[in-house]
């Protein structure tokens, strides 16, 4: 059971946006560069993300890519959600697609407390609480840099 | 992100032979015809439960399986690592890479692994036994 590469990457993608000093738009090959992701890879990632509302495009000389909304309206589950295949830990979770053993299946509750388990941690950490610990960790590594 | 067949089932063959084999030893043949999956895959993760110390076998004409401890003393996390070789959600990656991918690792990855490990570990298969028989009290159905 992994969260894939591409869900791994594009937190680091959208880090990598918010986290970027001035306001103005940040290229793919800014982003390719800081993360060593490959510009198509990115590009395919940023699809998802602009789908899923997550991150806006801009054109002309100095586009690039934005978030779309706040660093603190995004969470970690959205950036997962847009981008993992499937963000459940078995097939189900949802009661639509339980099979009709479901009222007496004796392993399902355990894959609902475990998707319940991962998305307390992935649907209450935003992106902001990432960049907060992220300079915090920045400005240490600095501190230490001038000793 | 999804848990393989292999670990399902095999939960569910486990508790299985949990609840039938208090008194004796269960054949593979009795916990596949009453868990619908084929004999050959159930030989395949019996091996890995038993390679782990969660089952032992009884041979004979009357083989079988048994837990090799008891079922409060068998955690989810010990019969996940035995089916699906680690309980991680994510690769945790050594190698040198990115400022910000390190940083990622620390604060969310390693969060995250941890947070499943403990979640894991703090389920016997015991609690499912109960969970199954409450589920299913005053019903003659015997579907896991």
């Amino acid at each position: 059971m992994r969260i894939s590469t591409k869900g791994s990457y594009a937190m680091e993608a959208m880090l990598a946006i918010a986290s970027h000093d001035d306001d103005r738009a940040v290229s793919i090959r800014e982003i390719s560069e800081r993360t060593g992701i490959s510009d198509k890879y990115l590009e395919q990632i940023f699809l998802l993300l602009k789908e899923a509302g997550l991150l806006r495009g801009t054109r002309g000389v100095g586009g690039g890519y934005v978030l779309s909304k706040t660093a603190e309206e995004i969470t970690v589950g959205d950036i997962l959600r847009a981008t993992e295949t499937s963000f459940s830990p078995v097939p189900c979770l949802n009661e639509d697609d339980a099979c009709n053993m479901m009222p007496i299946c004796a392993t399902r509750e355990v894959w609902i407390g475990l998707d319940a388990t991962i998305r307390a941690t992935t649907d209450h950490m935003t992106l902001r609480d990432l960049l907060v610990a992220f300079r915090t960790d920045s400005s240490k590594a600095l501190d230490n840099y001038s000793i | 992100m999804r848990l393989s067949t292999k670990c399902r089932y095999g939960l569910r063959a486990l508790i299985d032979l949990a609840l039938f084999s208090t008194e004796k030893q269960i054949a593979l043949k009795d916990i596949a015809e009453r868990q619908n999956v084929s004999l050959k895959y159930l030989e395949q993760e019996f091996s890995l439960l038993k390679r782990t110390g969660l089952v032992r076998s009884v041979k004979g004409s009357r083989g079988g399986y048994l837990l090799a401890k008891p079922a409060e003393e068998i955690l989810l996390d010990e019969i996940i690592r035995a089916l699906e070789g680690d309980t991680l959600i994510i690769d945790v990656d050594d190698k040198e890479t990115s400022e910000l991918r390190s940083f990622l690792q620390r604060h969310l990855w390693e969060q995250l692994n941890r947070d499943v490990e403990a979640y894991f570990h703090s389920i016997s298969l015991a609690d499912l036994v109960r969970d199954y028989l409450a589920k299913t009290a005053g019903g003659e159905m015997f579907y896991i």
